[in-house]
């Protein structure tokens, strides 16, 4: 979405001068020709490409000028019948009207869905803050329950008679470890949520992929689900968004986890693979889950098709778009012998 | 540390809670056994002290709750205090409805926690005395005769000798003698404590006995 918008902006000087060197064109023409040959016409797609500037008021304001050009052109032109001038000026005009209010119409359209769509982006992220909340919550909650039990045990070690501080000793050093422990979660969040612009650089993809295990490991416990990772040896780095592509596997991880933790019986395996091989890099999320129908794989990273109850059909549709602007493809595939994997594949350069 | 110290088993997966909590009832006095997951305790061999269960909820493998209920299944009575890293109320309520004597919060108030073990191993401790009262009980009982069996019942129901010796034709005298062997052998100095026993052995303990409330 953001990189859309700014490439826009970039095209704009271009497109505007684009509009206008059209415009003189077709004014020029119109003005040379004989009044029979309706050149005015030709406005109405003028009119269309001024849609892409995305403002109503340079569509109207396109429409006008044609509709002005076409009339001093008719001024201007010197031979042909001015019958026939007439009726074909009313008719450009007419279509340079109809045209205007169509193109005024596909622009109010535009700009709902580009703002839907960027609500929904907002809300997608939000609710993934809120599983990571609630999994963060959780992996902090632990090392603080150490602290507490080796903390009040360490004060009663010396506050027995006689003191043992031995056992003391052993119960401060535990807290110390678990104070540790609490700290380390606390900054791979910060490095998470980081405020940072799309940044590209080399990626360890394996210690980006643990990263977002040690994250999501309340997530996957909860769901009793059984993880194994299986990554290539050496792997050479990619470049890219170090944060869009977490939240990309992040995507995938829970998508699996949740799918599983909702089975009644069979094994919930999840196995997360990294391997390259001729010129990418290939991660894969592989799950006992359930299988897609070949429909609905097709469909799994539109917007707004979601396979799990209450999702929102956003999570793919973003991971998707994310990949791509890294210049990867995302897929998706059956598992055998049953649930799916989701993988994505990122450009290596030589 | 003397035979009947209690003991309380932990099951956590997360090693550093574990040899926290392990600590922390050991410095006030009770035994640990310490366990990752409830198949690494299924296979503890419990001595026979006064005991209680911290269990995790959610651990790999079968959670806590799923152990609560298996427990239940096969009418272990250890009581169970939980501990949770995220918990819901409708978790809480299911655990507390299916028995359990707490359900804390990690991360939790070290007092909190020492009181719910506490409460734990006491209901354990009285448990196991009522259990032994019943089971002295029961070896009193079997000591009567087929014929004093016979006798009590009788008077449990509030017959009157003359009654008895009608119903069993015996002389008065001869179940007037059967009656004291079985307020002998029963232990007990009235009536009313033949009944109270008799329901006992009849399991309709619970809204008599005053000691359990």
């Amino acid at each position: 979405m953001r990189l859309d918008r700014e490439r826009f902006r970039i095209e704009r000087p271009w497109l505007g001068l684009g509009l206008v060197v059209s415009m003189a064109v077709i004014f020029v023409a119109d003005t040379v020709t004989n009044l029979e040959i309706a050149v005015a016409v030709l406005y109405v797609a003028v009119i269309l490409i001024s849609v892409r500037f995305d403002q109503p008021m340079m569509v109207l304001g396109t429409g006008a000028a044609s509709t002005a050009l076409t009339l001093i052109s008719y001024g201007l032109t010197p031979r042909g019948a001015p019958e026939a001038g007439i009726a074909n000026s009313a008719l450009s005009i007419v279509a340079i009207g109809a045209t205007t209010y169509l193109a005024l119409r596909i622009e109010a359209a535009e700009a709902r869905v580009r703002q839907a769509r960027s609500e929904l982006a907002h809300m997608s992220r939000v609710t993934m803050m809120g599983e990571l909340t609630a999994s963060i919550a959780h992996e902090v909650s632990q090392p603080l329950a150490g602290i507490v039990a080796s903390g009040s045990a360490a004060m009663r070690w010396l506050a027995a008679t006689p003191p043992n501080p031995a056992e003391a000793r052993r119960a401060i050093e535990r807290v110390v470890a678990d104070a540790d422990r609490a700290g380390d979660v606390i900054g791979r969040v910060r490095r998470l949520v980081a405020k940072a612009p799309p940044s590209r650089e080399r990626i360890d993809i394996v210690d980006l992929i643990e990263e977002v295990l040690a994250l999501t490991r309340s997530e996957i416990r909860q769901n009793r689900v059984v993880l194994r990772t299986d990554f290539a040896n050496d792997l050479p780095r990619p470049i890219g968004d170090r944060v869009q592509l977490q939240q990309v596997i992040l995507n995938l991880i829970v998508n699996a986890a949740e799918i599983m933790g909702g089975l009644e019986t069979g094994p919930r395996d999840l196995l997360i693979g990294a391997a390259a091989g001729g010129g990418q890099i290939r991660v894969s999320v592989r799950d006992t889950g359930i299988s897609l129908a070949p429909a609905a794989i097709e469909r799994v990273f539109e917007a707004f098709h979601s396979t799990k109850p209450g999702g929102m059909g956003m999570g793919l549709a973003i991971s998707r778009s994310i990949v791509e602007a890294h210049g990867g493809t995302i897929y998706a595939a059956v598992n055998h012998p049953r649930g799916m994997v989701f993988g994505f594949t990122l450009p290596l350069d030589s | 540390m003397p035979q009947d110290t209690p003991i309380v088993l932990v099951v956590d997966d997360d090693p550093s809670v574990r040899e926290g909590l392990d600590s922390l009832f050991r410095s006030v006095g009770y035994q640990v056994a310490c366990f990752g997951s409830v198949r690494e305790f299924t296979l503890f061999r419990r001595p026979d002290h006064p005991s209680c269960l911290v269990l995790d909820v959610r651990m790999p493998g079968p959670s806590g709750m799923d152990f609560q209920a298996e427990l239940a299944a096969i009418r272990d009575p250890t009581p169970i205090v939980f501990l949770t890293g995220h918990g819901d109320v409708p978790m809480a309520v299911r655990a507390l409805k299916a028995g359990a004597i707490e359900f804390l919060l990690k991360p939790f108030r070290e007092q909190d926690l020492l009181d719910a073990v506490r409460k734990a191993i006491d209901t354990d401790i009285a448990r196991r005395r009522s259990e032994a009262a019943l089971a002295g009980l029961r070896a009193r009982f079997v000591s009567l005769s087929a014929r004093e069996k016979e006798v009590m019942a009788l008077v449990v129901q509030g017959r009157l000798n003359k009654q008895i010796a009608a119903d069993l034709s015996l002389s008065e005298v001869t179940v007037k003698v059967h009656r004291g062997q079985v307020m002998r052998k029963m232990e007990a100095a009235t009536l009313a404590d033949l009944i109270r026993l008799a329901d006992q052995l009849s399991g309709r303990e619970g809204g008599r006995n005053p000691s359990r409330c």
